[in-house]
C-alpha cells in the first residue's frame, strides 16, 4: 500500500460512521431541534407567528408566566399528579409482579392474572379516558358499588368536584401506567439466581428480609431507571386530562401541558404558550439529564 | 457438632422422576463425607435434602438425634456453600460473611468480631470492604466458605464448591478446605463429581448412580476393594480396565493370551471357583500394567498388546493399548472418554518406557492386583 492510499483509507474508516448516522441525525435536527429551537425562538417575541414581524421581547413571556397563580397551580399539579403516579406505578407493579413470580400460585392462575394485569397498557390514552369517565360517572359504577358497600353516603361527582377531581385524574393514571414497572421488575426478579433465595432460607431470613436484603437491591437499577422515565414521561401526559377533565373545574386538574395548551389554542397567546412550553422542557431536559447521568455511572 | 443420619430416604420429582432411590447413610460427628458418583446421578438432590431445600419424600433424616424431615433449612444448623457461592454482588465481603448475624439481630460488635475472626482464618481480612465482583475466584471460594462457618453450624454441606476455579487453584483450594474442615472438626458432606477430590479430601466416600448408593468406605477401601464394577470404573484415574474373560482351570484366558492366577487368589475369593469355565469380568487398574522391558515389569506375566497412542506427562505415561479382549462398560459415561476408537485398555508406565505408538508389546500385569466381577450383576467375586 503506498503512503497516499493508506491515508486515503483512514480517511474512509474516519468518515464512515457519520455516514451511517447521517440519515437519523437529519431527521432528528428536521423533526426535533428545528421545532425546539423556533418555539425557544417564540418565547421572545411578542405576538409570535400571529404577526409577520414579531418584535422582542425579552423575558416579558416568562414573567408573566411567572406571575400567573394558575402557573404555580398547575406546576404543583403536575407534581403531585406525577409523583403520585411513580410511587403508585411503582409499588403496584412490584406487588404484582412479585405475585406473578411466586411459585406458590397456581401456573394458569398466574398466567391468567398476566394477561388481566397487563390490559391497562393495551389501551390508548383516549379509551383510558372514555373507560374512567364512565366508570366515575355520578351514576357510574364506581358509585353505584361504593354506595352499597356504604362507602359513601351521596353520589360523588368524581371528575366534576374540586375536591376529587385531581386525585381521580391521577388514579386513572395509575390504573393506566403501572405495566410497565410490571413488566420490567417481572424481567427483574426472573433474573434474580435462585440460589440468592435457597442460601437466605439456609440463613434463617424471614420474607420480608429477603425483600429488603435480597430483592429490592438486586432491583434497585430497574426501579431507578423506570421511575426516572415515568417521571419525565407523566409529567407531560396530556390527553388523559384533556378528555377527562380538560384541567377543569376550576383550574382543579390544570397541569403544565393543559396550561400551554390553553394559551395557545384558548387565548392564542402564542409567545406565552411557547414560554411555558420551554420552561416544561427545562425541567425534562433537568430529569433526563440525571437520568443520563444515572446510566453513565453504571 | 452432630451426626446426620439418613434412613431409606427416596424422592421423587414432580415428574414422577425417581432421583433418590431408598438412600441409608449414617455421616459421624466431625466426619468429612464426600458424595460422588456422574452427573445427574443425585448427589445435589439428596444434599438439597439434608439441607430442606428439598422436600424428602420419603424416609427419616435426623441431624444432632433431631428429626428435620419437617423443618425449614434455617432450623436444622446447617449451613451450605453453593456451588455458584451465591454471594450477594450488592454487599461487601463483611456484609456477605456476617449477614446470617444480622439477621438474627446480633449486635454490630459482635458482628465485627466474629467476621474478623474469620476472615483471619481464611486470609480475607484486606478484602472486607470489597464488592464480590472484584475478587478472584478462588477469594469468592473463600467469602463463600466464611459465610458458612460463621454461625458455628452443626454442619457443613457443600455442593461441588470447587467446580468454578481452574485446575492449580483446585488443587489449592482442596487442601485447604481439608485443613480447615480438621481444624473446626465440623460434620461435612462434600459433593462433587470429581474422582480426585472423593479420594483425597474425605475420610469416607459415599459413591452414587442413578440415585442408587453404590459403596461407602474409605477412599483406600474403595480403590482396593470395589464392591461392583460401577465403583471399580469410577474410583482410580485413569478408570479401571475391565474386561471378559473365561475361566479355565486356574487360567484366565481371552482371544489369544491366558493369565495364569495363583492359589492367593482363589483363597481369597471362595466364589470365584465356581467361575470356572464359565464367563467372568476382570479388572486390572492402569498402574498394575507395566513395561515388560523396564526393571519394575520383569517379574510378571506378560500378555501381548498393541500400543496405539501415548500421553508423555513427564512424571509417567499414559499408554493407550489394544489387547485381545472384549472390553466391559463399568456404567460410568465419564470414564468413555479414557478409551480412544482403536484402544480398549490404558497403562500408566514409568517415564523412561521406550514403548512407542504402533509398536507391538508384552505387557506385564500384576495378577495379585486383578478384581473380579460377575459377568451378568457386575458384583464383585
Ligand atoms: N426440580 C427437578 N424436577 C425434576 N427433575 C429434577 C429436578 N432436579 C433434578 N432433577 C433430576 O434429578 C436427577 C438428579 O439431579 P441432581 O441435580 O441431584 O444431579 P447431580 O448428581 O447433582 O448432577 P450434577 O453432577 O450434574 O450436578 C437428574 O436426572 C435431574 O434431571
Ligand atoms: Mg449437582
Amino acid at each position: 500500500m503506498t503512503p497516499q492510499k493508506r491515508s486515503h483509507h483512514r480517511l474512509k474508516r474516519a468518515v464512515a460512521p457519520y455516514l451511517y448516522l447521517s440519515p437519523s441525525l437529519i431527521i432528528i435536527s428536521l423533526l426535533m431541534l428545528l421545532p425546539m429551537v423556533t418555539v425557544i425562538g417564540y418565547s421572545f417575541q411578542n405576538s409570535a407567528v400571529l404577526r409577520r414581524d414579531p418584535s422582542f421581547a425579552g423575558l416579558k413571556h416568562y414573567q408573566a408566566i411567572f406571575a400567573d397563580p394558575v402557573f404555580w397551580a398547575s406546576l404543583w399539579h403536575t407534581l403531585y399528579f406525577t409523583c403520585m403516579s411513580v410511587v403508585f406505578h411503582m409499588t403496584i407493579g412490584m406487588i404484582f409482579a412479585l405475585m406473578l413470580n411466586s411459585d406458590r400460585i397456581n401456573p394458569t392462575l398466574r398466567n391468567i392474572l398476566r394477561v388481566l394485569y397487563i390490559l391497562p397498557w393495551l389501551f390508548t390514552a383516549v379509551i383510558i379516558a372514555v373507560i374512567w369517565r364512565l366508570l366515575l360517572e355520578p351514576n357510574g359504577v364506581v358509585n353505584s358499588i361504593l354506595m352499597q358497600l356504604g362507602i359513601i353516603g351521596s353520589k360523588v361527582e368524581w371528575f366534576s368536584s374540586p375536591e376529587t377531581a385531581l386525585h381521580a385524574v391521577t388514579f386513572a393514571n395509575i390504573w393506566a401506567g403501572y405495566p410497565l414497572f410490571m413488566v420490567s421488575l417481572l424481567a427483574g426478579l426472573q433474573g434474580i439466581p435462585k440460589d440468592f433465595y435457597e442460601a437466605a432460607d439456609i440463613d434463617g431470613a424471614k420474607a420480608y428480609q429477603k425483600l429488603i436484603f435480597i430483592t429490592i437491591p438486586q432491583l434497585m437499577p430497574i426501579i431507578i431507571s423506570i421511575s426516572l422515565l415515568d417521571f419525565i414521561w407523566t409529567m407531560q401526559v396530556f390527553p388523559l386530562i384533556w378528555i377527562t377533565t380538560g384541567g377543569g373545574p376550576i383550574y382543579s386538574t390544570e397541569v403544565l401541558s393543559t396550561y400551554t395548551y390553553k394559551l395557545a389554542f384558548s387565548s392564542y397567546n402564542l409567545s406565552q404558550a411557547a414560554a411555558s412550553a420551554v420552561i416544561i422542557l427545562l425541567i425534562s431536559l433537568g430529569l433526563t439529564l440525571f437520568y443520563i447521568r444515572y446510566q453513565k455511572a453504571r | 457438632m452432630a451426626e446426620v443420619i439418613l434412613e431409606n430416604i427416596c424422592k421423587t420429582y414432580g415428574n414422577n422422576f425417581h432421583a433418590i432411590d431408598q438412600l441409608n447413610l449414617s455421616v459421624e460427628d466431625g466426619e468429612f463425607l464426600i458424595l460422588v458418583g456422574p452427573s445427574g446421578c443425585g448427589k445435589s438432590t439428596a444434599l438439597r435434602m439434608i439441607a430442606g431445600l428439598e422436600d424428602v419424600t420419603s424416609g427419616s433424616l435426623r441431624i444432632g438425634g433431631v428429626d428435620v424431615v419437617d423443618m425449614p433449612p434455617k432450623d436444622r444448623d446447617i449451613a451450605m456453600v453453593f456451588q455458584s457461592y451465591a454471594l450477594y454482588p450488592h454487599m461487601t465481603v463483611f456484609e456477605n460473611i456476617a449477614f446470617s448475624m444480622r439477621l438474627a439481630g446480633k449486635p454490630k460488635a459482635e458482628r465485627r468480631k466474629r467476621v474478623d475472626e474469620i476472615a483471619k482464618t481464611l486470609q480475607l481480612t484486606s478484602l472486607l470492604d470489597s464488592k464480590p465482583a472484584n475478587l478472584s475466584g478462588g477469594q469468592r471460594q473463600r467469602v463463600a466458605m466464611g459465610r458458612a462457618m460463621v454461625r458455628e453450624p452443626a454442619a457443613f454441606l457443600m455442593d461441588e464448591p470447587l467446580s468454578n476455579l481452574d485446575a492449580k487453584l483446585r488443587v489449592q483450594m482442596r487442601a485447604e478446605i481439608t485443613s480447615l474442615q480438621k481444624q473446626l472438626g465440623v460434620t461435612t458432606i462434600y459433593v462433587t463429581h470429581d474422582q480426585t477430590e472423593a479420594m483425597t479430601m474425605g475420610d469416607r466416600v459415599a459413591v452414587l448412580k442413578g440415585g442408587v448408593l453404590q459403596q461407602v468406605d474409605t477412599p483406600k477401601r474403595l480403590y482396593e476393594s470395589p464392591v461392583n464394577a460401577f465403583v471399580a470404573g469410577f474410583i482410580g484415574s485413569p478408570s479401571m480396565n475391565l474386561f471378559e474373560a473365561t475361566l479355565t482351570g486356574d487360567e484366565l484366558t481371552s482371544g489369544t493370551f491366558g493369565v495364569r492366577l495363583q492359589d492367593a487368589a482363589f483363597v481369597r475369593r471362595p466364589g470365584l471357583r465356581s467361575y470356572a469355565g464359565r464367563k467372568v469380568v476382570f479388572g486390572i487398574r492402569p498402574e498394575h500394567l507395566y513395561d515388560s522391558s523396564l526393571e519394575s515389569g520383569r517379574k510378571y506375566q506378560t500378555i501381548p498388546a498393541k500400543v496405539t497412542s501415548i500421553e508423555e506427562l513427564g512424571s509417567e505415561h499414559i499408554v493407550h493399548l489394544n489387547i485381545d479382549a472384549v472390553r466391559v462398560d463399568s456404567g460410568d459415561p465419564d470414564a468413555v472418554e479414557d478409551y480412544g476408537l482403536t484402544s480398549n485398555a490404558v497403562a500408566k508406565f514409568e517415564p523412561d518406557s521406550a514403548v512407542r505408538s504402533g509398536s507391538e508389546i508384552r505387557l506385564a500385569l500384576d495378577d495379585s492386583k486383578l478384581h473380579f466381577f460377575d459377568p451378568e450383576t457386575h458384583l464383585a467375586i
